[in-house]
């Protein structure tokens, strides 16, 4: 015991000095830098109501020489391991692949910022945002001043990774819901590398803060103006893109350059200067490629087409990979002069790998410059596409590799006889893979043909504008927390939609227009401004900007999705007055039964958009997928009619049994749009709701549900705990349905948490404030 | 067993080693629902969006719910066609939901009568229904599954073919109907 207890105390000793435990701004809470084990109680509390549920993508398990071992079924690997366990590994995996990218992606734009600024740079979000970071307040139990405390941030983070993955190995983990708890604490730990990210890029590049009405920025693969040297940003980090603009304005040429990106670089660059144009989402990347639009390409991290090299090659586009994380196998000339890399790039064809963001830069406007008069941009016409397709015999092939399952073959069909409607569908919903056209085996160059069946339009989509404002959260706390605001919707990720992309701007409307808040990020923020109505709006320009009952507000790149989970953090702590320093399970028991705010990732791919969602799960926000989705192989999900909804009553302390499954799942996937509406309505609904509140819910719970359901919800009489919660508006309805239900009225509850019903050393006052 | 089919969409495509029982004989599909203590037809959104030669598929579906007065659950937004048909779902899980149910052998079922022993899908995106049928192969061997749409399901315990053509689908789905609709010998 002693040596237990000397180790304990030495691991407090390096704790408070990281987290400068002296300094009293709050209390220290009872998780301060968690360790693997440390919220793993909380974790199966979680796990109890929403357990998880498995999927199986692969029924052998490949990770070792002992195999492939057959776990089909009741059967065991030759380590012992079962499917179940097999699937929370491979789960595991892709969250700390997810939470890699993130973390390393913070960790290099700290690294550029803090040898261009120095480790005491200070950190300043502008005077309307005291709470500058919820994460590294709440889970590293630090308040971060400076670029250097950022850092620690990180480094911490990155400490608790190797651990994580060495459960990993053969012979470690046995217990599903063990390798759930870690899937859990290294996705928490996502969001604290994502706030890192995003924190390190606005004070390091002066993007906008403290406000909400950002630029619109011109959007879509139209909106580029291929008249000009064009430069293509892929990826996420913008240590490149910023030096790029840099570069264009001190030598006169930001009207004489177009800058462009695709996925959360477009974002990043466009928060940085709003004549930069967002592309659109990374669905559309392999399409843009192709039309030889971009000059240059820059590559940094996460998304990019890994044969980016050799799909611009074939249309004369340069490429300068930047970072480490994706070399493509070229030479790093990162220590030549620019004019010797820009006359290679130029007069020889060379791809070049260059490190140094300001060279990179230097090199990708002067190739521009050069390039661009010698290339010729000439697109696909509606008369070529017969001509194009005239080999085409419906042999299918191309609609069975299609990931979307889309009936390519079909429509090249059509195209080939004059009608490019079908094509524009497929368009619409393709996911931008190229795997058709590989597979044909006459060469019918499809998604080439698709530049003259897809819209040539140009949208607008507002500038992500980082966190929400504590002024804002001030506003709309008490109506979030009582529910007279019905909910907050985070539409994020990415663009794997599962039917055309124009589905991201209705579920985007339905909910502005009930007074829901409605934020986005990512691919997914792209997508919603993607569709005009019959003014020629799009949302952004339906929707005022603000984190308020009807807002539509684009956060920005992914890493700005850690502003959405701390938005309700702040909640917790600036409208409740709860302390969030080292105070995990308080902030999150808080978010979970008090703030009804819920995630849609409808086009989630990535392994980014698995530590992304498990993160929100620890925190107790759920999240509704696509159905692409059930791909991930593993879901929290509760059975509403027979588990146990007990809480307990932090004011009375005494548990009550609510009968009530609210959020009913913590992760879900569904099949369409419209049963992703009914959900998401449903899992904004929590214990704490006001009667007024709860009416409310209630209000657009049943009314959506009768719209695309043609009745009233079958579960309806879980939600109702009084008369009072019966929306007037459906009284009439109502009152007949629960008689016939033998509904009964349900305990009154004061303060709803699970903090007493699991072990913990979190005492239940905790939660009273 | 040793299989030699491929489902249709290449992201299906199953790395395993217990494959559906591929039946293309629906006088066997009959007999085996026909032999179901408490089958259960499960209905999804290609059912709204897509035809067999012509045809509605949820028009399919309801005919073959009809023959034995199969329970249906209604997945996703599907329940309100189903009503505007004059049709009643006995429940409306979404398709993950009633997964879940499933999975447990002391469910009571959409009827509150007890599990069921075989269950049919239609109408649901190949991607999703092959994970869906993988939970079901893996953590529910007290149940059978069995798909209807054209396409072959390797996770299913029956499935049909990959019909080449609409025409072989819609011809399998009628003679089905009708077996359902005589008795056993």
């Amino acid at each position: 015991m002693a040596v237990v207890e000397k180790k304990k105390n030495l691991r407090k000793e390096h704790v408070d000095e990281i987290i400068k435990a002296d300094d009293k701004w709050e209390p220290v809470g009872h998780t301060p830098m968690p360790e693997l084990p440390d919220l793993r109680n909380w974790d199966m509390r979680l796990l109890k109501t929403y357990k998880p549920f498995y999927a199986p993508m692969c029924d052998m398990c490949c990770f070792c020489t002992y195999g492939k071992c057959d776990l089909t079924g009741d059967k065991r690997g030759a380590c012992g391991i079962d499917i179940s366990a097999q699937q929370a590994r491979v789960v595991l995996l892709a969250c700390c692949m997810g939470m890699s990218a993130h973390g390393a992606h913070a960790r290099h734009v700290l690294h550029y910022l803090i040898e261009k600024y120095g480790r005491d740079y200070k950190i300043n979000l502008g005077d309307q945002i005291l709470v500058e970071a919820p994460h590294i307040r709440t889970v590293v139990g630090l308040k971060p001043e400076t670029l250097g405390d950022l850092e620690k941030a990180i480094e911490y983070v990155e400490s608790q990774l190797i651990h994580a993955i060495s459960s990993l190995h053969t012979g470690q983990e046995g217990s599903a819901l063990d390798y759930e708890s870690k899937a859990l604490h290294i996705s928490m730990l996502d969001h604290v590398a994502m706030e890192v990210a995003d924190i390190a890029e606005i004070v390091g590049f002066n993007y906008p803060t403290s406000k909400a009405d950002t630029p619109l920025v011109g959007l879509g693969w139209g909106a580029v103006d291929r008249t000009k040297p064009v430069i293509c940003l892929i990826g996420h980090n913008p240590v490149t893109a910023v030096p790029i603009v840099d570069y264009l304005n001190e030598h006169g040429l930001q009207d004489k350059v177009e800058v462009a990106g695709i996925c959360c670089t477009a974002l990043e660059v466009t928060r940085y200067t709003d004549k930069a144009k967002v592309i659109g989402p990374l669905s559309r990347q392999l399409f843009f490629i192709r039309t030889g639009i971009a000059d240059v390409i820059v590559t940094d991290e996460q998304c990019i087409r890994t044969d980016v090299t050799i799909e611009a090659a074939k249309v004369g586009t340069a490429v300068i990979a930047t970072t480490d994380k994706a070399c493509y196998g070229l030479d790093d000339v990162t220590k030549q002069e620019a004019d010797h890399i820009v006359t290679d790039m130029v007069k020889q064809g060379k791809q070049a790998l260059i490190f140094d963001p300001e060279k990179a830069a230097e090199v990708a406007v002067r190739v521009a410059l050069e390039l661009a008069p010698t290339r010729k941009k000439v697109l696909v016409t509606k008369e070529q596409v017969p001509e194009m397709a005239k080999n085409h015999r419906l042999c299918n092939l191309c609609s069975q590799v299609c990931p979307n399952l889309l009936p390519v073959g079909d429509a090249i069909e059509a195209a080939k006889n004059g009608d490019l409607q079908p094509l524009t569908e497929v368009f619409n919903k393709c996911i931008g893979c190229g795997k058709c056209a590989q597979e044909c085996p006459r060469q019918v160059p499809i998604l080439n043909m698709m530049q003259a069946a897809a819209s040539w339009e140009e949208w607008n989509i507002r500038a992500g504008r980082g966190p929400i404002m504590d002024t804002e959260i001030r506003k709309v706390g008490a109506p979030i927390v009582l529910g007279t605001i019905p909910g907050i919707i985070a539409i994020v990720g990415c663009s794997n939609f599962p039917d055309d992309y124009n589905e991201v701007a209705d579920i985007v409307e339905e909910f502005a227009k009930r007074k829901y808040i409605v934020v986005l990020s990512g691919c997914s923020a792209m997508a919603a401004g993607m569709k005009k109505d019959k003014d020629g709006k799009t949302v952004y320009e339906k929707f005022p900007p603000t984190f308020d009952a009807g807002g539509v507000l684009n956060v920005g790149s992914c890493v700005a999705n850690s502003h959405i989970t701390g938005a309700a953090m702040k909640v917790a702590n600036i409208f409740a007055t709860l302390p969030l320093r080292g105070n995990y399970e308080v902030i999150a028991d808080y978010i979970l039964n008090r703030v009804g705010a819920c995630g849609l990732a409808w086009g989630a791919y990535s392994q980014k958009a698995a530590s992304i969602a498990t993160g929100c799960n620890r925190l107790g926000i759920p999240v509704v997928l696509g159905p692409h989705s059930a791909k991930y192989r593993r879901l929290f999900i509760s059975r509403k009619e027979e588990d146990d909804w007990t809480v307990m009553d932090g004011r009375e302390k005494k548990l009550v049994n609510t009968e009530e499954p609210s959020p009913e799942h913590l992760i879900t996937v569904v099949e369409s749009k419209e049963r992703a509406i009914i959900t998401m309505a449903k899992l904004c609904i929590r214990k704490n709701d006001t009667p007024q509140g709860r009416q409310l819910k209630l209000t657009h719970y049943i009314g959506l549900h009768k719209q695309y359901m043609g009745t009233l919800p079958d579960d309806l009489h879980l939600f109702i705990r009084k008369t009072s919660d019966i929306p007037i508006f459906f009284k009439k309805e109502v009152l007949p349905y629960l008689e016939k239900v033998g509904w009964k009225e349900k305990p009154v509850l004061t303060l709803p948490t699970l903090i007493g019903t699991y072990p913990s050393e979190v005492p239940i006052d905790a939660v009273v404030h | 067993m040793a299989v030699t089919v491929l489902p249709f969409h290449v992201v299906n495509t199953m790395t395993g080693t217990k494959y559906a029982r591929m039946i293309e004989d629906p006088a066997e599909y009959a007999h085996l629902i026909k032999r179901a203590v408490r089958p259960l037809l499960v209905i999804g959104t290609w059912a709204l969006t897509k035809s067999v030669a012509g045809k509605p598929v949820i028009d399919y579906a309801v005919e073959i719910a009809k023959t034995l007065d199969i329970p249906i659950c209604a997945t996703a937004h599907t329940k309100k066609k189903l009503l505007e048909m004059g049709v009643e779902p006995a429940s409306s899980y979404d398709i993950i939901e009633i997964l879940n149910h499933l999975k447990d052998p002391e469910w009571k079922g959409v009827k509150k009568e007890g599990n069921h022993d075989l269950v049919m899908f239609l109408g649901f995106r190949t991607d999703l229904g092959e994970q869906g049928l993988s939970t079901l192969k893996h953590f529910a061997p007290h149940l059978k599954t069995m798909t209807l749409c054209k396409y072959y399901y390797p996770h299913a315990s029956y499935s049909l073919p990959n019909f080449r053509k609409d025409d072989q689908w819609k011809e399998f789905l009628e003679t089905l109907i009708k077996n359902l609709k005589e008795k056993e010998a």
